[in-house]
């Protein structure tokens, strides 16, 4: 498929030698959007959360820390400026490159909470970000080699032969292994609960934008 | 003499489907042995079997594209499982801290370990040797070179923590790494704005890979000197 | 009833990755039958190994022509107007490397004296976004592993009895040092006397 028919009209593109940035309405859009919320979440302070203690009238609270607190918005920020890179990448090693930097990241948001069970899950997703590296960078490697390009441009005028179909369908598992969609959610999902809410939710964002965008490309090799 | 052929060699076609089975396989006996596993440091060692798998699907094209591709695949796995295993570790010391007298289950292999050792080259002339690396790694430059002079960082770093004197903070070596990466990313504009400077741009990355990785390494030897003779 | 228990096991963070992974290992299996072949009209292509090698060349198997700064090599790129200037920086080498290849024909085979090895030069430039990422991936994986030890996993602030181990250490073998320049200094005097005598 065009990226015109997908994404609207082309506006221009930004060429690093072979990695091409694309500048459609769509990828546009979605870039904006990702940096207005990365500013959003630069300035934003964090909130505390307040548990009820057990068997007592007490509340509990779990605040986040200064250093802490810089750690995770550098993180963060890092976070939503590699997402919205993402949206707007026209090589398809490249995305997969990005989308290893955003699951590194967003275990990294979470690294330096005190609560075991969010550690945990963070160890869970990690193992998962670790076997992603297989799915994602071989299924672009198995494309590579089917169609001797990685370049989306060239590759969605191609016709999609079985072997791209094979590499298409180990990025697709690979994106939602490391996105964490369902069923794959849970070591995700757990990871969130913990204080410093305006920097989780950017873990949140980053997987439901990268989607989108992983649907697209998948969209331009196949069709 | 052939520089540059206009296809891709028979030789790499006929091995491409050889290599790409044995990656397959290769990856299901990894990822069937993590579905089967239950200890979860046996699990984090596994995945880097998966790796391989990557590594060898990527290099089966074989063209200098492969190779040059081969690298970030590398890395990544390199990152990944390094931000891991530190998280595992931190998880491991909460428990113990939240519950000391806790029995360990059988599901958790791991326990934080300080390992104790002295070595004589720790003591008689690590200066010299560390001065060595540095040296010949900064001869060979690149990515070898980086590890070379990190590695003699190591051995200068825990070198002096075995001796008991103070070492180098991790602020420092942070800097030095932060800095090369921004001459990285300097060579790399300059590239693209002015391609007629190439050369300029070419030495900085250059000099950033080699600092960055061995101011990397070295921050290995810096997290680990903690960790040596405590018992 | 089946399914509510099935569920309940995907909601545990730690069935996750064993279930990524037998679904990757299925994944796998179907590949075999799949059609694989390699396409030959690839980019960055690479002459058959040895090739280069039982020709002779210096820097074999990465020669790709071009001089030093004179000329540029030949590479296959994505984008056809890039090539030219890939081919320069593919062609440089520093005089370090030049003399090492001119001594070895195994010059090719290390990636020693040449800036980031002769092949990284595709990734400096066509391919160089990518290597940004690659770095900016073990940069953070850096900051998070660091980040937690030194502030927790080999944070040894509060360990006040350590530290003064590492100082009564450091005295002893200070101490160590002195005593045997010390012998060492009477062994040679003593040596000294005596010749003088």
């Amino acid at each position: 498929m065009d990226f015109a028919t997908l994404g609207g009209n082309l506006f221009g593109t930004i060429p690093f030698g072979d990695i091409v940035l694309y500048l459609t309405p769509f990828n546009l859009f979605l870039f904006a959007i990702l940096l207005v919320f990365t500013i959003i979440i630069a300035i934003s302070n964090t909130e505390t959360q307040v548990e009820a203690t057990f068997g007592s009238l007490k509340n509990t609270n779990v605040t986040v820390g200064k250093k802490e607190f810089k750690q995770r918005r550098i993180l963060s920020i890092i976070c939503g400026i590699a997402s919205a890179g993402a949206m707007i990448t026209g090589d398809l090693f490249n995305f997969t490159l990005f989308m290893a930097l955003v699951g590194i990241l967003n275990i990294g948001i979470v690294s330096s909470v005190k609560q075991v069970s969010v550690l945990d899950s963070a160890f869970n997703y990690g193992l998962i970000a670790m076997m992603c590296s297989l799915p994602l960078f071989g299924g672009a490697a198995i494309i590579l080699a089917a169609t001797g390009t990685l370049s989306l441009s060239i590759l969605s005028s191609m016709p999609a032969s079985p072997m791209v179909i094979f590499g298409a369908v180990l990025i697709l598992l690979g994106v939602l292994g490391e996105s964490g969609v369902a069923p794959f959610f849970a070591s995700k999902a757990e990871m969130f609960r913990t204080a410093g809410s305006p920097f989780l939710v950017i873990i949140h964002l980053s997987s439901l934008f990268i989607i989108i965008r992983a649907v697209e490309i998948l969209l331009l090799v196949l069709l | 003499m052939i520089l540059v052929p206009t296809h891709v060699p028979e030789a790499f076609v006929s091995m491409y489907l050889p290599s790409i089975y044995a990656a397959l396989i290769v990856g299901f006996i990894a990822t069937m042995a993590i579905a089967s596993k239950r200890r979860e440091i046996h699990i984090l060692i596994l995945t880097d079997v998966v790796g391989f798998a990557m590594i060898m699907v990527v290099a089966a094209v074989g063209t200098d594209l492969a190779e040059a591709l081969i690298l970030p695949g590398l890395v990544v796995e390199l990152a990944e499982i390094m931000a891991i295993s530190e998280i595992l570790l931190s998880r491991e010391m909460h428990k113990i801290e939240a519950n000391p007298h806790k029995k360990l289950k059988k599901s958790d292999s791991l326990l934080p370990m300080p390992f104790d050792f002295d070595l004589e080259i720790m003591h008689t002339s690590p200066n010299f040797i560390a001065l060595l690396l540095i040296a010949y790694g900064i001869f060979l430059t690149g990515f070898t070179g980086g590890a070379v002079a990190g590695a003699g960082l190591i051995i200068y770093i825990l070198s002096r923590k075995a001796r008991g004197l103070p070492a180098i903070t991790i602020a420092g070596l942070g800097g030095v790494s932060g800095i090369s990466w921004c001459l990285w990313i300097i060579g790399f504009a300059l590239l693209f704005l002015v391609p007629g400077y190439w050369l300029i741009g070419l030495l900085l990355a250059a000099c950033g890979l080699l600092l960055k990785v061995a101011s990397k390494i070295g921050l290995i030897g810096a997290i680990m000197k903690e960790d040596i003779d405590r018992e | 009833m089946r399914i509510s228990r099935l569920w309940n096991k995907l909601a545990k963070p730690k069935n996750i990755p064993r279930l990524f992974a037998f679904a990757l290992g299925i994944l796998l299996i179907v590949g075999f039958v799949v059609p694989f072949a390699l396409n030959i009209d690839q980019i960055y292509i690479r002459p058959a190994p040895q090739v280069q090698i039982d020709d002779g060349m210096s820097v074999a198997p990465y020669a790709r022509g071009g001089d030093i700064l004179k000329g540029p090599g030949i590479t296959l790129a994505q984008f056809p107007e890039n090539s030219p200037d890939l081919g320069w920086i593919n062609s440089y080498l520093t005089p370090l490397a030049v003399w090492v290849s001119s001594v070895t024909p195994y010059f090719g085979t290390s990636i020693c004296a040449s800036p980031g090895g002769i092949i990284d030069e595709i990734l400096y430039y066509t391919r160089g976004f990518d290597t940004i990422l690659e770095s900016t991936i073990l940069m953070m994986a850096f900051m998070i592993a660091s980040w937690l030890a030194v502030n927790y996993t080999a944070n040894r602030k509060n360990q006040k009895d350590e530290i003064k181990k590492d100082v009564k250490k450091a005295i002893r073998d200070s101490n160590k040092v002195a005593s045997e320049v010390r012998i060492n200094d009477i062994k040679a005097r003593n040596k000294q006397n005596r010749r003088e005598k």
